[in-house]
């Protein structure tokens, strides 16, 4: 029951760190923390994936692969689903979740937008993480107009 | 039944966060000073209590209560202090506080990673569940008797 507390202050902590350390070296390091939180994310994200789908048969497409995401996947890590599930069949996903689970206590609305992308950097790695570690190589990143709802949109690199 | 007016204090006697919704006369000092006067009083009051208890106190201070408003308290053990001040008919108003405190003050000012917690509370968010939450208690009605 606890367990949600845990990783809310954890995940807090391990951004006021990483913002700590990138205060004492440059003003414009803006971009390259959340780099660093972001590749966390992903080792945390190749890892978590494989303990979660161990049972699991192969997924029959890039799709349904998707869809796993945001229904299992996202309920393990945030327990609820992903909301909106768009795609243009082109290996372009957007996935929309209306109550963050990062951002829900942080404000609803428009205060303190500016610091909300260093929230959603470690899940952006997370999925980068995961769907390497299925076969799919791709490129997150994340859209926050309105806390707390949250845009990720995924980019599958093919080859 | 109403609230008039709600203080937080921190365990150093910051005022954390004030709010009224109810009150009907100032008291002619800034928030700062009516602050610290609260503080004072509260910390005074809880030694004095302890000290002329004929019995063990168990809980010490809970509230006091004059011809037209009882002023309520509650402190948790991490020391934060939360002051209530309703009217003389208000029920409940112990478990309100103490719902505050967990289901308000913990989801949205301990939980919220940009918000220090020796500094007054900025977050907007805080003050609106804040203001949702005492509103929709029956404690509160929007007439003032």
């Amino acid at each position: 029951m606890s367990d949600d507390a845990v990783f809310e202050f954890l995940h807090s902590e391990l951004i006021n760190y990483i913002i700590s350390q990138n205060e004492g070296k440059s003003k414009e390091g803006k971009d390259e923390d959340l780099s660093n939180i972001e590749y966390i994310g992903f080792s945390t994200g190749y890892r978590i994936i494989e303990r979660l789908t161990k049972e699991m048969p192969r997924f029959k497409d890039e799709l349904d692969t998707m869809k796993f995401i945001c229904t299992d996947f996202w309920s393990a890590l945030y327990k609820k689903q992903i909301d909106n599930l768009r795609t243009n069949h082109q290996g372009v996903y957007v996935l929309q979740d209306n109550s963050f689970r990062f951002l829900t206590k942080l404000s609803s609305g428009k205060q303190y937008l500016e610091v909300a992308p260093r929230f959603v950097a470690f899940t952006c790695g997370i999925i980068r993480g995961s769907l390497a570690n299925l076969g799919i190589g791709c490129l997150v990143t994340a859209e926050v107009q309105n806390m707390p709802s949250c845009k990720f949109h995924i980019q599958v690199q093919r080859t | 039944m109403t609230v008039y007016n709600i203080y937080i204090f921190d365990k150093s006697g910051i005022l954390l966060y004030y709010n009224e919704w109810n009150r009907l006369k100032q008291s002619g000092m800034t928030r700062e000073e009516e602050g610290k006067l609260m503080y004072g009083m509260l910390f005074s009051i809880k030694s004095f209590v302890s000290k002329i208890s004929p019995t063990d106190t168990k809980e010490g201070f809970l509230y006091y209560k004059t011809s037209k408003y009882t002023l309520h308290f509650l402190e948790t053990p991490s020391g934060l202090k939360f002051v209530l001040n309703t009217d003389n008919n208000a029920q409940g108003v112990r478990e309100l506080l103490q719902q505050i405190y967990s289901q308000v003050f913990v989801e949205y000012v301990v939980k919220n990673p940009l918000a220090k917690l020796s500094e007054p509370i900025q977050s907007e968010l805080f003050k609106t569940k804040l203001d949702t939450f005492i509103k929709q208690s029956p404690v509160y009605l929007t007439k003032a008797l």
